[in-house]
């Protein structure tokens, strides 16, 4: 490490420890502080470490913390950046307070934000990427998913020779000739058909003669065993894959990769292909099945973007929904649920939720009708949407209540034990608070 | 069963389904059923032929600039199809790309002209790296409705002399950020740059379009009661 950089990692690390002692915060404002003396600190990082690069839209954040409980098994040291700290500013600031290894590389697993990938591997040559999936996010973002592959490319074009861990099931990571080697993970878990995907999903036209694409079989939303008709172009040879769909609830699931079991305890098929993501790593860096099935039960906390919270006797499961792949996956995730439950939407739109509430309409709420629920709650600032968008799907009178302070008193009268909140970022903050000055949780985001 | 029945051709509905366009056709299902009326739906994509007397009302979503750049390709083999549905007064709602499809051509990410099939009298130019993006309300100045939506486009938008706009901009951007219009209406085309989705939180629209679709089908059938449906504001 140059003296430049030394120093710049110095002031970096004050910084920390007085935004962390101080404000609780400190994620991407100490990475400022360093990248603006020394642009070149992630170089001198890269050197000290064998880093891997876990990118897409959905799945990251997952997909990195099971990586780090595999690699757990096998390496000493593996360095990876909290939650939400994806940008270039906030992986500066994971190198920069990390512990000090005593013996020589050690792992990174480095969650980082699709359009940031470039900004990294300019400086840091990476062993390996995982990319998760690319959906359509919310537009006011990146755009569209050629546009994001496109910002991801750009940063593996300066790593020519770092393996590629591809999801499979996903068309456009099979669209492109790369130079580098490339592996592939997903599902192979029921007898191929032929079928065409519902009308409103994104990403359905083959990427080599632009045709609609068919599948034999598909998992959720555009992924599964895609084949043109047309042209003939398919899926890739799956490299690992999950060929056992055991038990699915909303709190475990139950499956078999490479015919061997295991289970993680979250629900969700969007976790399963999260899980077999961070064993395809594992296995590409020679951990054994047996020891990957030791770090999925190793820790049977719940983790990912949802929350079970207990009030007053009541299993409230508080969820983060972010776009319609991602909320519809959860729609089909609490449904897997075999007791009766209440479900409430909180719906804001502010810059972090998406100032566009639109997105709601893409997801499948008419399927909460085909199954008995007693109650059904909306709130939050974009009450009235949320309200209208069940009021659609044929729910008729949900209870309303726009302020969420009053929501956590509203759940206590609901008829069912279990309740499921679905929410937007902010409105999940706004809950939390209300349910920390309760005294049901201890203030904080959780990841 | 209801007592009616309507078909609605959703055009490229499997490549065009941006930002909830989906939620429209849903809208006109739900005023529909309000209406005593059953909705069906077709999509009809590339390489299929669009047979306009199959169908009472058409929904025309937005995509991505790759879609939208091979729909723009395959629309042309349904251009007279598409002419006849609008000119047999058949009531369409065109929204973002499938509004910019319909006029002469729209300028595509790459600068490159895209050409519609200039069944209405518009073009739409493109502004460099910016959008417009945000709340957005109109008023139709014939019917006096205020519609309220979320506007985000790149494409700015000129519409001719046989098109009116769908509203005056109250609050916004409009089509082009600069003649205070909003969209456009030609017979019983109307087109839009209103996500989130229009039908949703402006349901005189959806209603007045299932209307039309209503009495073109029956013309001989009292629709008193359908006329009389009160619309409650949903935003």
């Amino acid at each position: 490490m140059s003296v430049r950089s030394t120093l710049a990692t110095a002031a970096g690390k004050s910084s920390y420890w007085f935004l962390h002692t101080f404000l609780h915060g400190g994620s991407s404002l100490p990475g400022k502080i360093t990248t603006a003396i020394d642009p070149n600190i992630l170089k001198a990082f890269g050197k000290k470490y064998d880093v891997v690069i876990i990118t897409g839209t959905n799945g990251k954040t997952l997909t990195t913390a099971l990586s780090v409980r595999v690699l757990k098994q096998k390496y000493d040291n593996v360095l990876t950046n909290p939650t939400g700290s994806n940008m270039e500013q906030g992986i500066v600031t994971t190198f920069i307070t990390a512990q000090k290894s005593k013996r020589g590389k050690t792992l990174a697993i480095l969650e980082v934000d699709e359009a940031n990938v470039v900004k990294v591997t300019k400086y840091i040559t990476p062993i390996a990427f995982v990319f998760t999936n690319l959906f359509r996010d919310q537009m006011d973002r990146y755009g569209e998913i050629y546009t994001t592959y496109d910002k991801i490319l750009a940063g593996v074009k300066l790593a020519p020779e770092a393996t590629i861990i591809a999801n499979g099931d996903e068309q456009i990571f099979n669209s492109r000739e790369l130079p580098n080697p490339i592996i592939y993970y997903g599902f192979n878990h029921q007898l191929a058909g032929d079928i065409k995907a519902p009308a409103n999903t994104d990403g359905l036209l083959c990427p080599k003669c632009n045709h609609i694409l068919h599948f034999g079989f598909i998992t959720y939303a555009n992924l599964g065993d895609y084949f043109c008709p047309h042209c003939g172009f398919r899926r890739p040879t799956l490299n690992y894959q999950v060929n056992k769909l055991t038990e699915l609830t909303p709190t475990s699931s139950t499956f078999e990769i490479d015919h061997h079991e295991y289970k993680v305890m979250i629900g969700g098929m969007y976790n399963i292909y999260n899980a077999l993501a961070a064993y395809a790593l594992g296995r590409f860096l020679d951990v054994s099945q047996d020891q990957i099935q030791t770090a999925f039960e190793a820790d049977k906390k719940v983790f990912g973007r949802q929350e079970v919270i207990n009030v007053d006797g009541k299993q409230v499961t508080l969820i983060l929904v972010k776009n319609p792949v991602g909320l519809n996956q959860v729609l089909d995730m609490i449904l897997t649920d075999n007791d009766p439950f209440s479900f409430v939407g909180l719906l804001n739109a502010n810059y972090a939720d998406g100032i566009d509430t639109s997105w709601i309409w893409d997801g499948n709420f008419e399927k909460l009708k085909k199954h008995a629920i007693p109650a059904f709650m909306t709130g939050g600032e974009r009450y009235k949407d949320i309200t209208f968008r069940l009021k659609v799907a044929g729910v008729d009178d949900p209870i309303i209540e726009p302020d969420l302070a009053k929501v956590v008193d509203k759940l206590k009268t609901l008829p069912t034990k279990k309740v499921y909140i679905l929410a937007t970022y902010t409105a999940v903050l706004q809950l939390r608070k209300q349910l920390a000055e309760q005294g049901y949780i201890k203030e904080g985001m959780e990841a | 069963m209801a007592t009616y029945s309507l078909h609605l051709a959703h055009l490229y509905g499997d490549l065009l389904n941006t930002y909830g366009d989906v939620g429209n056709i849903l809208a006109l299902r739900y005023y529909a059923n309000l209406m005593d009326t059953d909705l069906t739906t077709e999509v009809i994509s590339i390489e299929q032929s669009f047979d306009p007397d199959q169908f009472d009302l058409a929904f025309f979503g937005g995509g991505q600039d790759y879609e939208q750049m091979i729909v723009s390709k395959d629309i042309q083999t349904k251009k007279d199809g598409i002419v006849k549905f609008i000119n047999d007064d058949k009531p369409m709602l065109a929204i973002c790309g499938g509004y910019q499809l319909l006029g002469h051509y729209y300028i595509g990410a790459d600068g490159e002209k895209i050409q519609g099939i200039g069944a209405l009298d518009h073009y739409t130019l493109s502004q460099d790296h910016h959008r417009f993006i945000g709340d957005i309300t109109i008023k139709n100045e014939q019917t006096g409705e205020t519609y309220h939506g979320f506007e985000n486009h790149n494409g700015k938008t000129y519409t001719g002399k046989s098109e009116q706009p769908l509203g005056v901009v109250v609050d916004g951007h409009g089509n082009n950020g600069e003649d205070h219009q909003e969209g456009a209406i030609y017979k019983q085309t109307y087109c839009s740059y209103f996500h989130g989705p229009i039908l949703t939180r402006n349901g005189e629209l959806a209603k007045r379009m299932l209307l039309k679709a209503l009495h073109n089908k029956y013309p001989d059938a009292d629709f008193s009661a359908q006329e009389a449906l009160e619309i409650k504001p949903t935003f």
